[in-house]
């Protein structure tokens, strides 16, 4: 398996002197081409800073991250913009959809930040929205659509470039269990079947047994990992046990 | 359409009252700046129109530098000239009819011909330098004197025909003509053109042996300059020029200032608009972090960020000043329409309809779009700066932390500098010390919103008692946004407290120059207030018949002609000093009537007026060079004052004598009487009247009723003003409903938190409206110290500018800003309030 994201000796600290709070202290972590890796922790264990470091979203304190083995410190501006645009993915907790963009609009948004013609992005997003099951909606808005379909409307739009990364920060924590569990699912097949590396954040044990792999942060600190069962979804007790146990 | 393009366009249909305000506050300012400056070319063109050369048939038109008369010998001159094929003398003047004078004439101001070209020819002459295409009748024919030819249009107007009399107003009385022909003439830019015998004009006009130019054929194989040159120097060009006579150049002038006026307005009302798109975008770059921060997060460069934000400015921007355009011409229209009949009925001036040059549609486009995108262009440019991170994570609304003590500190020594300015006595200085003062209160005022909103606070919560500290506690941690719109309130009120003065002032100096200039007991005046407005004067005889009636003490006369002094066009009046001072009087702001009115009894000396002193930068002591009909000629300034009549034009007063010597006029064109104390008034009024009559082109008027007419005209001028406050203190509560509107959606899980623990809906509009009275106080307090600053510094450049009149302190304008305050706050609660009370509660709780 190629590895993907590689993260080495990272750390995030915010503030200065007395102030200053560590988010992520020293991580190492290695995520595998098609793998679903979990990151779990309690409140402020650093999980979410991990994900937006990968992401190329915020800039580490010390060490480094490399995506298809390209150093994100040695990008500017402009490249990892590009890299975010055309490698990876998002999805959001709040979805954060653009409200005056239409479900295909929102889909093809990567697409057409690429300057990719709009009638052929369209017909891209349109193809996921379907594989997604939302066809019918595709020329609602966000407002009109629930919760359940707002996220998969932003797994559409991660989706689209065809990334390599896939990036979940909570994507079923504004959702109820139902949603939840077709959210999870979506991207265990994303990984399983379409093939992408998914790293996703969560703090709820039953979502977080879709993965093939947990990874467990404490005080911005890697303390625990669990390799999961096909059906690791079914073992959502164990996680649970391991996370109390932290 | 690119991404970009589709969000601006997508988010500004998303949000449709906030781009309405916003748009309008542009189109305010776009509108004040296109329309105002289209009113005054179409009064110069107006002016421009009363030019009276014969353009297009002849080669060269030949006047005196002066533009008055001159012998009519000098044709001969110029008929020597080798090159020259023909010459041929004129005389002409616009003549005004006054209402009356020709019975058959349709008697609505507007429709009538109220007055003529009287151009004076002698017909063989004439005929050899012109073409004159008969239509019916008859042309002209030497000695046959009392005949007129006159155009199809005017005969069309009037009703003329031929064998019809037309009367004129002559300086004898009054003349009839008798039309013997009518004439085809291409379209006239100015006055209808009438055509006599030269020496009926010459008699009309008491002007015997002269003419006023000269037309000029030349050979076809002639050198036009080469000839054109010969005749000037043959003539003297010390005396005579080519081109023309125009009328009015002696009111650029003031109309030079109003365009200062007007453009300065339409600047202040941009910048106005200018703040409330800069609060605008502040907010919506706020509102909208997160949705930023998702797209930098999904792949959007900086540029692609910034170009949403700045494409959303210029579609407002765009739409905006289009709108601005079209309302700035309706603005110029219904303006011109308002002063039309005053200028038509007071000055016998047509003033025509605004005209938008290529520079005015130019500039008012440049100005719209360049102050939207400025204003769009700093907030958008400050999402580049964001770290994708930073957008995402959902943050509260933020609270400001205090304004740099450096931002401060300038705003203070801005504020000290405009005093000391103020102080200085200089105008230009006090003029740029407004400016510094505005500014300096800008960047004072975040630093003063906690301690002003504490003490207004305190004042509010009379009528607010619990609503007011919340009230006042919004405000206090957005100091920025509050100062922002503050600052657009506070343009407005101050605009309409200096405005509000300066009306004042000037209402009450222009009585002070009437009572001072025209309280004889009688005065016998023609029926344009322009007294070079085609006003023909009488012969010495009515002067001279009124002297001779008992019960008249004295009598004295204004009369009339037009000189140069360095290449610009001066109005010089002809007073006798030894009666003017006794029966009127001229307001002098250097020298007294005394000494000035004696001084102009020896030699060459003249007086100046305000306008023209300050125009021409001549001082008591020195020598003016005035050319006249005489060639130049050498005046001492023994003194500067002004008299009502000729307040707005650049006006020399010299001696009747000098004015019959050196233009030779001597035509009286206003006439002044004082009755002795122990006449009979009632009869002695008869007596004039019958007097008067005699001579229909001048009006027997009562001092006080003159006045009061007077008054009313003004009156009417100045509800122009008003219009122009008006549309400048709109802009002021936009702005206030704009903050507002912000605020409210700004705090929208905060109002669904008040009210989830049981607040009221009308203690929620209470708040609302507490904190837009705070903001309105806050505004109007800014607007009322900078409006009675700018209206002393306004009223002291029109002095400067030669306008003598008093400062009157703006007691009205300052109570009428605190009630356009008042009411402001309470219009500009009234959408965010009713929004805010009928919020969905669990929806706002949840909002984010």
């Amino acid at each position: 398996m190629t590895t993907i994201v590689r993260v080495q000796g990272l750390s995030r600290i915010y503030g200065e002197g007395d102030t200053a709070v560590t988010a992520l202290d020293r991580v190492n972590l290695e995520v595998g081409g098609g793998e679903f890796l979990a990151v779990m922790g309690p409140s402020g264990c650093g999980k979410s800073t991990l994900l937006h470091l990968i992401g190329g979203l915020d800039h580490p304190s010390a060490g480094e991250i490399e995506i298809e083995g390209k150093k994100l410190s040695q990008l500017d501006d402009a490249h990892l913009t590009e890299l975010r645009r055309r490698r990876m993915g998002f999805v959001f907790q709040f979805f954060n959809l653009l409200p005056v963009l239409t479900a295909v609009e929102n889909a093809a948004l990567p697409l057409l930040l690429d300057g990719v013609k709009p009638r052929q992005a369209n017909e891209k997003a349109a193809q996921w929205l379907e594989q997604l099951g939302l066809i019918e909606r595709s020329g609602h808005y966000p407002h009109q659509l629930s919760g359940g379909q707002q996220q998969r409307v932003a797994i559409a739009r991660a989706m689209v470039t065809e990334p390599a990364l896939l990036l979940a920060d909570e994507p079923t924590g504004n959702l109820d269990s139902r949603a939840s569990d077709e959210i999870a699912g979506l991207l265990r097949k994303a990984a399983s079947d379409w093939g992408r590396t998914v790293i996703m954040v969560t703090h709820d044990p039953r979502i977080a047994a879709f993965a093939d792999r947990i990874v467990f942060l404490k005080d911005g600190r890697v303390v625990d990992e669990a390799r999961l069962s096909a059906n690791g979804h079914e073992e959502a007790q164990m996680v649970k046990d391991r996370m109390e146990a932290l | 359409m690119s991404i970009a393009w589709r969000l601006a366009w997508r988010y500004l249909q998303g949000r449709k009252l906030r781009s309405f305000l916003t748009t309008l506050a542009v189109a305010l300012g776009v509108m004040l700046i296109f329309g105002l400056n289209g009113l005054l070319p179409g009064m110069l063109q107006a002016l421009r129109m009363t030019t009276m050369a014969a353009a297009g048939q002849v080669d060269l038109t030949i006047t005196n530098q002066a533009k008055g008369p001159f012998e009519i010998a000098a044709v001969d001159v110029v008929r020597d000239v080798p090159g020259v094929a023909a010459a041929s003398g004129v005389l002409q003047q616009n003549v005004v009819l006054p209402a009356g004078l020709n019975p058959g004439f349709p008697t609505d101001p507007l429709k009538t011909v109220s007055s003529v070209l009287l151009v004076g020819i002698m017909p063989d002459e004439a005929r050899t330098v012109h073409i004159y295409p008969l239509v019916e009748g008859n042309f002209l024919q030497p000695g046959r004197s009392g005949e007129v030819l006159i155009s199809s249009r005017m005969a069309e107007k009037t009703g003329l025909r031929l064998g019809d009399t037309l009367y004129l107003p002559s300086t004898q009385g009054k003349a009839g003509f008798v039309v013997v022909g009518i004439l085809s003439l291409p379209p006239s830019a100015g006055a209808e053109e009438v055509f006599v015998l030269l020496e009926d004009a010459q008699q009309v006009l008491n002007q015997a042996g002269q003419i006023n130019l000269i037309e000029v054929i030349f050979d076809a194989a002639a050198k036009p300059e080469a000839v054109q040159a010969d005749i000037l120097a043959r003539l003297g060009e010390e005396r005579f020029r080519s081109g023309g006579l125009e009328l009015g150049s002696e009111l650029l002038a003031a109309l030079d200032m109003g365009k200062v006026a007007f453009s300065l307005f339409g600047l202040m009302a941009l910048a106005m608009g200018g703040f409330i798109i800069f609060n605008t975008f502040r907010t919506l770059v706020a509102e909208r972090r997160r949705d930023l921060g998702m797209l930098r997060a999904v792949g959007a460069t900086r540029q692609t960020v910034v170009g949403t934000i700045v494409l959303e400015s210029l579609l407002q921007g765009g739409v905006g000043t289009l709108t601005g355009l079209l309302l700035g011409f309706l603005l110029a229209n219904v303006m011109m329409a308002m002063v039309r009949p005053v200028a038509q009925m007071y000055l016998h001036l047509d003033i025509g309809w605004p005209i938008f040059t290529l520079s005015n549609w130019l500039s008012a486009i440049l100005a719209g779009m360049g102050v939207t995108l400025l204003a769009g262009l700093v907030p958008a440019l400050s999402t580049a700066r964001l770290l994708p991170l930073e957008a995402i994570r959902p943050v509260l609304p933020a609270v400001e932390t205090m304004r740099s003590a450096r931002r401060s500190v300038v705003g203070a020594v801005l504020i000290v500098l405009a005093a000391l300015g103020l102080v200085s006595g200089q105008m230009q200085l006090a003029s740029v010390g407004v400016l510094f003062f505005l500014v300096g209160l800008i960047l004072v005022a975040p630093v003063l919103v906690q301690p002003l909103g504490r003490t207004l606070g305190r004042a509010l919560s009379l009528f607010f008692a619990q609503e007011g500290r919340l009230a006042e506690g919004n405000l206090a941690r957005q100091p920025g946004r509050a100062t922002v719109t503050a600052s657009a309130l506070m343009i407005a009120m101050a605009i309409v407290v200096a405005l509000a003065g300066v009306v004042a002032s000037v209402t009450i100096g222009f009585r002070n120059y009437i009572e001072r200039s025209l309280s004889a007991d009688y005065l016998i005046m023609p029926s344009s207030l322009l007294l070079s407005g085609g006003n023909l004067g009488a012969g010495p005889e009515l002067a001279q018949e009124l002297r001779t009636l008992p019960g008249i003490e004295m009598v004295s006369t204004l009369r009339l002609a037009s000189g140069r002094v360095n290449n610009a066009d001066v109005q010089v009046v002809g007073i006798d000093p030894m009666t003017y001072g006794q029966v009127s009087g001229l307001e002098f702001s250097k020298g007294s009537s005394a000494e000035a009115f004696g001084a102009l009894a020896e030699g060459r000396t003249a007086i100046l007026n305000g306008i023209y002193a300050a125009q021409s930068g001549a001082r008591v002591g020195d020598d003016l060079h005035i050319l006249t009909a005489e060639g130049e000629q050498t005046y001492r300034v023994v003194g500067i004052g002004s008299d009502y009549l000729n307040a707005k034009l650049a006006t020399i007063y010299i001696s009747q004598q000098n004015l019959a010597s050196d233009f030779h006029q001597t035509s009286d064109v206003l006439l002044m009487a004082n009755r002795r104390a122990d006449a009979d008034a009632a009869r002695l009024q008869g007596e004039v009247a019958v007097l008067v009559e005699n001579y229909p082109a001048f009006t027997l008027i009562d001092a006080d009723s003159f006045l009061e007419n007077q008054m009313m005209a003004m009156n009417a001028a100045m509800s122009m003003m008003y219009v122009l406050m008006a549309a400048l203190a709109l802009p002021g509560l936009i702005a206030m409903m704009n903050t507002l509107a912000i605020n409210v959606i700004e705090r929208t899980r905060e109002l669904g938190m008040l009210r989830a623990v049981g607040s009221t809906r009308r203690q929620v509009r209470r708040m609302i409206l507490a904190e837009s009275l705070l903001l309105a106080l806050f505004g109007t307090l800014f607007g009322i110290s900078a409006g009675i600053w700018l209206g002393y510094v306004m009223v002291g450049a029109m002095n400067s500018g030669g306008f003598s009149m008093p400062y009157v302190f703006p007691l009205g304008g300052v109570v009428a800003a605190a009630l356009i305050g008042v009411v402001f706050g309470v219009l500009a609660a009234g959408e965010p309030a009713r929004q805010a009370a009928n919020l969905d509660v669990i929806a706002a709780l949840q909002y984010d």
